[in-house]
């Protein structure tokens, strides 16, 4: 028999605790169990907007204290944080919008973080993007439902980046 | 399989996110699927006392977890051989879904990536995956982990599967966003052939 030599893969088998419980007999069925947690969901909207209305005027202070301190990278970092919250909650809580305006102004303070410049201007369109997309005739829509606020901010972001990449040459 | 139904019941389930929002959502999701123990940490510093004081059955973590990223932490919870919870489930959640990053989460360790934001649904499928398709794990000198030979369906873009397929330029760092079935592509271990 030939020896194992000490760089040979090890391949075990492992059953988990998760995977022996969570295959017991007894669980919540799928259907009930996916309509149960988005009802969990649809009881948390109202309590939402008021948190979204508190992040976005959070980032707007952070992006503040920027306008003041172009070099401020904690308040870059805060930004950012705050931002990538409301990218990931806002569909799963209804607001596609907020997490396309988000997810677009993301980008925009990573392309700063990479050193494209600071611009007010692009920051102003998305805070507007954000007051926007959380009315509620906005809050409810897709970005493909607003092409030209959407095709707008992406052009945006597209400009923040190319000037990130100019900037790292 | 159709449908699985699992059951979280008095299992240990720990969301690690820097967003208290998204801790709350991913809690409440959980509550409705029948869990009852679900711990929350905001970032990497509590998820390791957690992880050394007790037992944790899966852990839901963010690929982005303040300060090195839930993919570095995969790696050090696979390494550590010391550690009871080396080979618990490890679910990353990531709103970056580059083919790039999903197969860098696979080669850190990651059973599994679920594409932020979330749904229901989404958490519920990638769960009962994770209950019903064992997958061995593999020790070697630089990887620890669930098996990472998949049966690939086919990336976007046509890039070849076989070894005389065409060869096809894939990009560096940058490419589009996978949607959900094209990251579960990539995790879907080989049961046959």
């Amino acid at each position: 028999m030939a020896e194992q030599n000490n760089n040979d893969p090890n391949v075990f088998s492992v059953d988990t605790r998760f995977q022996q419980l969570a295959r017991r007999p007894g669980g919540v069925s799928r259907d009930r169990a996916i309509d149960s947690a988005q009802r969990q969901i649809d009881g948390m909207r109202t309590d939402f907007a008021n948190w979204l209305d508190r992040e976005v005027q959070e980032l707007a202070t952070s992006v503040e204290l920027l306008d003041l301190n172009r070099g401020d990278m904690a308040a870059l970092d805060r930004a950012h944080q705050a931002c990538c919250g409301l990218r990931d909650v806002g569909t799963t809580m209804g607001f596609e919008l907020v997490t396309f305006v988000a997810d677009n102004f993301c980008g925009i303070l990573e392309a700063m973080k990479a050193g494209a410049p600071y611009d007010r201007e692009k920051i102003d369109c998305h805070i507007d993007a954000f007051l926007l997309a959380r009315t509620e005739p906005y809050r409810n829509m897709r970005p493909d439902q607003v092409p030209e606020m959407s095709s707008g901010l992406r052009r945006v972001v597209e400009l923040a980046s190319a000037s990130a990449t100019r900037e790292a040459k | 399989m159709t449908n699985p139904t699992i059951n979280l019941r008095d299992l240990v389930i720990l969301i690690a996110d820097p967003s208290s929002y998204v801790r709350m959502i991913s809690h409440s999701m959980l509550r409705g699927f029948g869990a009852n123990k679900v711990l929350e940490v905001g970032q990497t510093t509590g998820l390791l006392q957690t992880l050394s004081s007790q037992k944790i059955d899966i852990l839901l973590c963010d690929a982005r977890l303040p300060p090195h990223g839930g993919l570095v932490l995969t790696r050090t919870i696979r390494r550590n051989a010391d550690n009871v919870n080396r080979t618990m489930p490890i679910l990353l959640m990531s709103s970056d879904t580059r083919e790039t990053t999903i197969k860098s989460a696979r080669d850190a360790g990651a059973n599994m990536v679920i594409a932020k934001p979330m749904s229901p649904k989404s958490l519920y499928d990638r769960l009962a995956w994770i209950a019903f398709n064992s997958r061995n794990f593999v020790d070697t000198p630089t990887y620890f982990g669930p098996d990472r030979r998949f049966k690939i369906e086919g990336y976007p873009g046509g890039v070849g599967r076989r070894k005389g397929d065409k060869v096809v330029e894939v990009g560096q760092e940058v490419g589009p966003a996978l949607a959900q079935d094209d990251i579960d592509s990539l995790f879907s271990a080989t049961r046959t052939g």
